[in-house]
Formats: structure tokens, C-alpha cells, sequence
């Protein structure tokens, strides 16, 4: 992992992409138990293309292959780890890539989502493994309540945060 | 709950809290060796042989776990 996050930010160094914030099941692990995965979701934001709003991987994609690196489908395998790169696509994406938190990885610095937008952008994916995610997460008591409640707000949350309650947490979100 | 499950459950709670208190570089670490037997056990050709399950159902899925 730490030859992973010196490759990207590398990247981010030699200005191929702005601001980047590990999410998904290791931006997890930052804050609870290690949970088993193949991958690395990393949230990225992405230098415009000068003569347009379209935002271009291109850019990375030949970055990195250029320096050796093996695309393998949506993945591009960096340091032992597939690595996929994503856009922040709403406002909550991009709120989280904002407020990410500095941390460290045997002395690499990096970045990683706060476990509130963690379970925001969970909640608003929906499938079984995100479900399961946001249930460690209120299981750990780690989130702040009222943070939460701020996101899911601003984002449009906060009814499927209550059903959620109402289906995973005996009615008690 | 009896009481021996009761006692399973706090341990497991315990084991999680700890594992949670850990720097971030140990349980990335930790996380490699559960992404090396995830490898392991998927590509072990024992697994292969069974019928259709929504293990190989993920297997077939790019072998994501999570």
C-alpha cells in the first residue's frame, strides 16, 4: 500500500490530478476493524480539459501506463493493489473529497473520507455490503450524531436514513 | 442468550474494538494479509468444484470481496 499512495501522490505532485481521498472499504478500515478487500477506491478530482467543462482521465491513464503501471478493466494496478478512480459524482462525493482527513501510512501521507460521509455516501449507494458497512459503523460509536445528521440533510438523506433505522436499527437511526 | 453466548459476543465486541484502536499502517498491513488469503482461498482449485453459489457468483464477479 505505501508504494500505492507514493505513486498517486506522485501524481497529484506533478499536477495529473488535484485533491484525492481514499474511500470505500479502506477508507473504512481507517476507522474500524480491517474488513477484507481486493481494491482501492480512490476519489480524485481531475484537471479540466482547457477548452471545455469535460473532465478528462485520459491524462492519468497515460501517466500512469507510462510509467509501467497495468490497466486490468476499470482497475489500474499500482504497487500490488488494482486501484479504480473515481469521479466525485454528486455533491455528497464531492463534499466528502473536500473534507477529507490527512492521515498516514507508514509515513506516507494521504488522505481518507470522514466516517460520517463514509455513511452518507453508503446510505446513498444502498447495496447489502453498504447496508453492512453503516451498521460497523454505528456499531463502533465512533460517528458523531450531529455531523451525520448535518450531511444527510444537506444531501437529501435523511427519510432513507429513518428507514434504514426502522429496518437495520429497531427504529433508532 | 446463555450465558457462554453472551460471553462469545462481548470477546468478539472486544476483539473488534481492539483491532479498530490500531494505527492506520497495521491494519493496512493486516488488510494485505486478508486480501492475500481471500486470493488464496479464491483461486484454490477446490473452490472451483462446487456447484453454482453466490460464492462463485462473486468469484465470477472480478473476484471482488468488498
Amino acid at each position: 500500500m505505501k508504494e500505492t499512495l507514493e505513486e498517486i501522490n506522485r501524481m497529484q505532485a506533478d499536477g495529473v490530478i488535484g485533491r484525492y481521498a481514499i474511500g470505500g472499504a479502506v477508507g473504512a478500515t481507517f476507522y474500524l476493524e480491517p474488513v477484507a478487500t481486493l481494491d482501492i477506491d480512490v476519489f480524485v478530482s481531475f484537471r479540466k480539459m482547457a477548452d471545455g467543462p469535460l473532465i478528462s482521465l485520459s491524462p492519468l491513464y497515460n501517466y500512469l501506463k507510462a510509467r509501467g503501471h497495468e490497466t486490468r478493466g476499470e482497475y489500474i494496478v499500482i504497487g500490488g493493489w488494482p486501484v479504480q478512480f473515481l469521479l466525485p459524482g454528486g455533491a455528497l462525493c464531492k463534499e466528502a473529497l473536500e473534507e477529507a482527513v490527512e492521515t498516514e501510512v507508514e509515513g506516507v501521507p494521504t488522505r481518507v473520507m470522514t466516517a460520517e460521509h463514509l455513511v452518507a455516501i453508503a446510505l446513498q449507494l444502498g447495496r447489502a455490503k453498504d447496508h453492512a458497512r453503516i451498521l460497523q459503523f454505528t456499531e463502533s460509536g465512533i460517528l458523531d450524531a450531529v455531523k451525520l445528521e448535518n450531511i444527510l440533510s444537506r444531501h437529501g438523506l435523511l427519510e432513507k436514513w429513518k428507514r434504514f433505522g426502522y429496518k437495520f436499527l429497531e427504529g433508532k437511526p | 442468550m446463555s450465558a457462554q453466548m453472551r460471553a462469545i459476543s462481548g470477546s468478539k465486541r472486544a476483539m473488534r474494538r481492539q483491532l479498530q484502536a490500531l494505527p492506520f499502517s497495521e491494519k493496512i498491513a493486516l488488510l494485505e494479509q486478508l486480501r492475500d488469503r481471500c486470493l488464496a482461498i479464491a483461486n484454490n482449485p477446490l473452490r472451483r468444484r462446487t456447484s453454482l453459489t453466490v460464492g462463485n457468483l462473486k468469484e465470477r464477479d472480478h473476484g471482488r470481496i468488498s
